[in-house]
């Protein structure tokens, strides 16, 4: 019986040893993690940051961001020049480039990818407003482009004839495009710089049928076969991509930092691109750590023993040769109040006493490891609008302040006030935020009680007006203030993007006349004004806009964090010879005196 | 034989008014507790008359009794459409969810009951002896422990450092899987050891006890002859009914291996369909679940009576 166990125990020892694959360090492979599953490859439903990030590597669009340049600015991408535009500001007309060809599939003759025409982008923007494919991008266009809404209204619940004349979407010529507006909206180009209404093959949509999703034809850097729900993304370089190159301005800190170095080469710069989907951040870690995947992201739990208190990476990271990258994000945290309540209608001071209570550093510090930036506007660092210098007499922490607050809003001591329901998910982290936020009310004598929820219940009870307060988090569309601001625009209230609710004349006014600006620095300072006068009513109580901390292994080449990053694997390079050195260099998952104890 | 038969076929008739009480429970479950998936599938910009659009191709301007009947037909039909959420084919997803949750459970699942059975011999036969107190405490222990530790020290220990394992991932086909779920095989037979011998032992124990035994012993049989002639046989029945009841619960696979190990399987599958209130693919996990469960239940009775030849179908 012995022996019978013993022969069990070595059977097993043998079966489970060494089952690791061999590396290749033959072709250049971008290698990254993604944290959630990838719903499908259709433009139309890019919906969520991971589908649109996979089929920005696939499609492409009119326009893009210039890769390195800061603040963003948009270039033309499948577009032969920027558009010119009517003095009225209500036509755009587009060049389309020539020679652009689809990827080599079996839906084209000969399997063979036919050249990109202007009426490819008539045929992309109609498909996001064809009532039967529920874009999640029609928000981009709905009522801009004359014409749109109706044939959409045309066609609901029926079929759509796509080859409609559509009035303000029309390819005059196989290379010239032209919208025309309803009104003027010079947000409108950032739409095109969207996946959303990145060019698609009609031939593509009709041979696959509903399995499009799963088929993607673009003329993107990079093409993929059928796309199976696994978890890992295969991707290789499209052999017929035109002549791309890459950029060759760029700030000094971008020379600096060798994100010059290939300035002028053809894109891409890597054979393959591998997505890993990976949902747990301490596996993606350890990916990371191992050298699987060449930058990643720093959990929560891990942060300290990566990033020591001054920002810098710690002596073990430091000597493994990795990078650190630290760049502010486009975006925004925030409680919201809902202001279909009486309590927080009419009542500012109740509002500003609750944002005084709250210890904003304390909870950068416990939920977001010190590194968000305290949000003293709705509007985030790095666009039009943002003023460092402005501080919010509200957005700090003041217990007394707040007491004092409190009594003028009716409520001394929080006596007369009724407790306050706040919702939130059923995550660890979300729990303790609330706890953290009920405790702060609770010193100045406000009751908090905390309901959790499942993100469905929680979406459902915000789109319906029935929260009373949450937490929330916005990260920018495109980069301009009107995408933060139109958030407390009346009407944009629940469902739309205004969970709170907020309706104010004046600011929807200023807000509407803002908007439709042309950008520049005029504007800019009106969206500063905007922001800073609607932050003091406090209609939402302030988070932090966070920052990317950002880890990339030495072998990797060109990396430059952006919120808009969709459609950069192509800048990215791998310097296979010092990918090999360190990994078989064992300095990745051995410290020096492991490496001195095993030799 | 034909007894037999009538048997089986009553038990698969069972089916029908099982699978209707099964769609009706998924029905009044999802629209009493899940949100209305119209405004999670809409995402944060979504408009009212989206709303509605939205909702009249889902069917869900429908009466609920023509719902609940979609769900029936889809129940006897299989065709449960597509994802609401991800617009794919739940039938492809189902078996492309299956092959990666079944090449991780089937393996583990084997390896765990067959090590822990022969263990639990083992300690039976050395009952009341050192090496019974070992193996029990050791059991004991390691129940204590959650499976989360065993899934981040290993990962850690046998794929980060020791380079022994995949850290994670999934290829399909053989042998490239074996590569990714030799670890979560690993922890799987790990976790189950535990309570599986302890309980084996235990059906095993129940069964040395027997006056059967008593009377084998007198007659002058060996120990080894006991045991495996008689006392493991006799405890097939017990046994076979806990591992056939597990087995259609394989097909979920396991939840956090899957997780942690970014295994595509069915688990995962589930888990996302309820965080984006994605009904048509609930649906399918749990009629099917409730199919294989009968099935599984059928597959025991006919096992009893091949290791019980006096067990007879009725």
């Amino acid at each position: 019986m012995y022996k019978l166990s013993v022969s069990i125990l070595l059977a097993f020892s043998v079966m489970f040893t060494s089952c690791t694959k061999k590396k290749n360090y033959e072709e250049k492979v971008l290698e990254i993690n993604v944290s959630a599953k990838v719903k499908g490859l259709d433009p139309v439903n890019a919906g969520d940051t991971y589908s649109s990030g996979e089929i920005a590597r696939v499609y492409e669009g009119l326009l893009q961001y210039h890769y390195l340049t800061r603040p963003f600015k948009l270039e033309p991408n499948l577009a032969e020049s920027m558009p010119t535009v009517s003095d009225d500001g209500l036509t755009y007309t587009f060049k389309v480039k020539k020679g652009v060809l689809f990827h080599d599939n079996k839906c084209f003759p000969n399997g063979k990818g036919r050249e990109l025409k202007a009426k490819d982008f008539v045929y992309a923007i109609s498909r996001m407003a064809d009532l039967k494919n529920n874009s999640t991008g029609w928000w981009l266009l709905d009522g801009k482009i004359q014409g749109l809404n109706e044939w959409r209204e045309t066609y609901s619940g029926k079929t759509a004839n796509y080859d409609d004349k559509i009035e303000g979407l029309q390819a005059l010529d196989d290379y010239t495009l032209q919208f025309k507006l309803t009104k003027k909206y010079p947000q409108f180009l950032y739409s095109l710089a969207m996946t959303y209404t990145y060019a698609v093959a009609r031939e593509a949509v009709e041979s696959y049928g509903e399995e499009f999703l799963n088929n993607p034809v673009g003329t993107g850097a990079f093409m993929t076969g059928t796309y199976s729900q696994a978890n890992v993304i295969n991707y290789v370089k499209n052999p017929t991509y035109r002549d791309v190159r890459y950029p060759t301005e760029g700030s000094a800190s971008d020379k600096a930092n060798g994100l010059l170095a290939n300035a002028g080469q053809k894109l891409p710069l890597v054979d393959k691109i591998k997505v890993n989907i990976v949902t747990e951040a301490s596996t993606r870690f350890l990916k990371f750590k191992n050298g699987e995947v060449d930058y990643s992201e720093i959990p929560k739990d891990d942060f300290n023993q990566v990033v020591t208190p001054d920002q810098a990476l710690t002596d073990t990271f430091e000597k493994m040769g990795i990078a650190l990258e630290i760049t502010p994000d486009l975006d925004i945290t925030y409680i919201a109040f809902n202001h279909d309540d009486p309590l927080f209608k009419k009542n500012d001071k109740l509002k500003q006493a609750m944002s005084l209570a709250y210890d904003h550093e304390k909870a950068n510090e416990l939920f977001y490891n010190g590194r968000g930036m305290l949000a003293q506007t709705i509007v985030p660092p790095g666009i039009g609008g943002y003023d460092p210098d402005y501080k919010n007499p509200y957005a700090k922490y003041d217990i007394a302040a707040a007491k004092k607050m409190l009594a003028e809003a009716g409520y001394p001591e929080g006596k007369g006030l009724p407790e306050i329901q706040y919702e939130t998910t059923s995550t660890t982290v979300a729990r303790q935020m609330s706890e953290f936020f009920a405790k702060s009310m609770k010193d100045i004598g406000i009751k908090i009680k905390v309901n959790t929820n499942t993100w469905p219940q929680l979406t459902q009870k915000t789109k319906k007006r029935q929260a009373q307060m949450f937490g929330m988090a916005w990260l920018g569309d495109y980069p301009d203030a009107e995408n933060f601001l139109q958030l407390l625009y009346g009407p944009n209230s629940a469902p739309g993007p205004n969970g709170g609710n907020y309706n104010n004349a004046k600011f929807n006014a200023e807000f509407e006349t803002v908007k439709n600006m042309q950008p520049g620095p005029e504007r800019a300072k009106l969206y500063g004004k905007l922001a800073q006068e609607v932050a003091e009513a406090t209609p939402l109580l302030l988070g932090v806009h966070r920052t990317s901390f950002v880890l990339k292994h030495s072998w990797l080449k060109n990396y430059k964090f952006s919120t808009f990053s969709h459609g950069n694997s192509k800048y990215y390079d791998i310097d296979l010879s010092k990918k090999k050195k360190v990994l078989e260099s064992g300095i990745l998952t051995k410290t020096p005196e492991e490496k001195t104890a095993s030799n | 034989m034909s007894g037999n038969w009538n048997y089986i076929i009553r038990r698969l008739l069972y089916l029908i008014p099982v699978l209707l009480g099964v769609c009706f429970l998924v029905f009044v479950l999802f629209n009493l507790t899940a949100g209305d998936p119209v405004l999670m599938l809409l995402g944060k910009h979504g408009s009212p008359e989206q709303a509605a659009a939205l909702r009249e191709q889902l069917g869900l301007n429908q009466s609920l009794f023509m719902q609940y009947v979609d769900i029936v037909k889809s129940a006897f039909t299989f065709d449960f459409g597509r994802s609401w959420s991800t617009k794919q084919e739940i039938s492809a997803m189902m078996v492309q969810g299956a092959i990666p949750s079944l090449t991780l459970s089937l393996p583990a699942f084997a390896i765990a009951t067959f090590t822990s059975i022969i263990f639990a011999v083992v300690v039976a036969f050395y009952r009341g002896k050192g090496i019974d107190l070992f193996i029990r405490i050791t059991c004991i222990a390691m129940m204590s422990i959650s499976s989360l530790v065993y899934i981040l020290v290993f990962q850690y220990l046998l794929a980060y450092k020791w380079g022994l394992f995949e850290i994670s991932g999934y290829e399909f086909g053989f042998p490239n899987f074996l590569y990714y779920v030799s670890l979560p095989v690993l922890i799987w037979v790990i976790l189950s050891l535990g309570p599986d011998i302890r309980f084996y032992r235990t059906l095993i124990l129940d069964e040395i006890y027997q006056d059967y035994v008593r009377t084998a012993k007198a007659k002058g049989l060996s120990e080894k002859a006991i045991l495996f002639k008689h006392v493991l046989r006799n405890a097939m029945i017990p046994i076979v009914t806990y591992t056939v009841v597990q087995l259609p619960f394989l097909l979920l696979g396991a939840l956090l291996l899957e997780s942690f190990f970014s295994i595509p399987g069915l688990g995962g599958m589930t888990i996302t369909a309820l965080n984006s209130s994605d009904f048509p693919v609930l649906k399918a996990i749990t009629i099917l679940s409730a199919i294989a469960y009968i099935v599984f239940t059928l597959v025991q009775d006919i096992v009893y009576t091949v290791v019980d030849p006096r067990v007879k179908l009725q």
